[in-house]
């Protein structure tokens, strides 16, 4: 027999900052308000954008697109950096809101939240009325041009569809009322976690719609198209079942650099080498962990890629662990050819101080120099004092707001 | 003539400024806050009119507070270090494309 929908009252609700960075932006400088703008990781032509304001989205700018392809769209486009410390801290403000509803606050990016009312005393005043409570907050806490969509449903995936359906400064409920309604105005790409693969995947097998996904059998689902558990999940997912209420745990850190001028000079790559593992080692550290295997990847000017991970009997804690091992699967490289991207990430983490003592103690030594200079840059900024290889880039890669996971590291 | 060029520089433009600028600041007791009301910069008086968005900024033992704040015509970002108590315009912006 077929699992029904899931009839219980819905208690998570999905927040969503309308084009955070761009918005965020508006915010900040109100002559931006109103206007088109884009926020780019770099404000050159080929600069890729980020976020684009809700004004840029009517022209049909979107994330991913470059610069130059912006203004082709719309040749007045106005184009800034992002600013991290601003960002960050309607973030925390943004967070700060919801922890006054619910204990259940999880933050899934810069711009997103989940919040589960489960067990929760301001469950009794119903979501609805919370949601329209947070937005008229978030205007007054944070700011009048912020504005955020709400999603509110059984479970997190339907949650965030919902957040989706009237944008900007929506407001939706899925319940098993109108859960068909919805899933027939929406195309299977709108699902979260279905991509144009997955949804190729579908259509072979006679899936065109979300309607057909859902009326499609677990045993079809799971056998015929996803072949694996996915297919299980999915079941579940669409009939409005949690089953992303897991926490997942850091297994890396990473760092990548687009350089700016494409050079194949051994020095100046590994001066960027040198800054990524300084500022990689540092959010390791902070962690409290340390890492056995290390991978490095290189886009070379032909965007053809090369990488090469490694794993090591003894674990690396130190910028100069990392460094040596990152430069010793660097040299591995193709060297004649000149290289526009460069990533460095550290995997196999556990915590520190729990790997194998070394006989000699120049191990812990190092350690714990080590940890001293982490604690002077702490104290009186970032890069106070460095290695001598990194001397002058002080600039060069810049502070970065990733997308997904929020890294409090 | 040169009165209207002077203007002009601020037709078209996102500069990024870094110069130290005399502040007028108001300091409210019962909501804990301050508001920077005038800026000097450059030999010009701007009267501030509205507080767009503050936050701080910490970086080592280094409290520095950020002020974005407009005089209807220029957005500005001004940062006072908590330590020197110095205030430095970092950035100025009309909020036309570059």
């Amino acid at each position: 027999m077929d699992l029904q929908i899931n009839k219980n009252n819905p208690t998570i609700m999905h927040v969503d900052l309308n084009s955070c960075f761009a918005t965020v932006e508006q915010q900040a400088n109100p002559h931006l308000r109103g206007k088109p703008i884009v926020i780019a990781a770099y404000t050159t032509p080929n600069g890729c954008i980020v976020a684009p304001s809700i004004e840029a989205k009517k022209y049909g700018i979107k994330v991913g697109m470059t610069v130059r392809e912006a203004r082709l769209l719309y040749k007045d486009v106005i184009v800034r950096d992002p600013d991290p410390h601003l960002v960050r801290d309607v973030h925390i403000k943004f967070v700060k809101i919801f922890k006054d509803y619910s204990p259940f606050v999880y933050p899934k990016s810069i711009d997103e939240v989940v919040v589960e009312f489960k067990d929760t005393s301001a469950f009794r005043r119903g979501l609805v009325n919370i949601g329209f409570d947070i937005k008229k907050r978030l205007r007054k806490e944070v700011g009048e041009w912020i504005s955020c969509n709400i999603g509110i449903a059984t479970n997190r995936f339907l949650a965030k569809l919902a957040s989706s359906l009237h944008k900007p400064d929506g407001l939706d409920v899925i319940t098993y009322e109108n859960i068909l309604d919805v899933y027939s105005s929406v195309s299977l790409i709108d699902l979260n976690g279905i991509n144009t693969r997955y949804e190729a995947r579908l259509n072979s097998n006679g899936i065109f719609n979300p309607l057909q996904f859902l009326k499609a059998g677990e045993f079809f689902l799971r056998k015929n198209v996803f072949k694996s558990i996915v297919g299980h999940y999915w079941y579940l997912k669409l009939r409005g079942f949690e089953i992303d209420d897991v926490e997942i745990k850091r297994k890396s850190f990473g760092q990548d650099f687009a350089i700016g001028k494409k050079t194949s000079d051994p020095v100046e790559l590994a001066r960027i080498l040198m800054k990524l593992c300084e500022k990689m080692g540092r959010r390791l550290r902070k962690s409290g962990s340390e890492a056995f295997g290390i991978h490095l990847g290189i886009v070379y000017e032909d965007w053809t890629y090369w990488h090469k991970s490694k794993k090591f009997n003894r674990a690396m804690y130190t910028t100069d662990d990392l460094f040596i091992k990152a430069m010793w699967i660097f040299n591995m490289r193709k060297k004649e050819k000149k290289v526009s991207k460069i990533s460095v990430s550290c995997f196999e983490l556990i915590p520190a101080k729990t790997s194998q003592i070394n006989l000699f103690d120049i191990e812990d030594k190092r350690r714990k120099v080590s940890d001293a200079l982490d604690q002077i840059n702490d104290r009186y900024g970032e890069y106070v004092i460095t290695p001598a290889l990194m001397m002058d880039m002080k600039n060069l890669v810049l502070d970065r707001i990733a997308f997904g996971n929020v890294d409090k590291n | 003539m040169l009165f209207v060029i002077y203007n002009l520089w601020f037709l078209f433009m996102n500069e990024m400024i870094y110069e130290k600028v005399s502040v007028i600041t108001a300091y409210d007791k019962n909501k804990g806050t301050v508001f920077p009301k005038k800026i000097r910069w450059q030999g010009r008086d701007y009267i501030i009119t509205k507080l767009a968005y503050y936050h701080r900024i910490r970086q080592g033992q280094a409290l520095y507070h950020i002020f974005h704040v407009t005089d209807g015509n220029i957005d500005f970002r001004l940062k006072l270090d908590s330590y020197t108590l110095h205030w430095v315009l970092e950035e100025v912006s009309d909020g036309s494309a570059d």
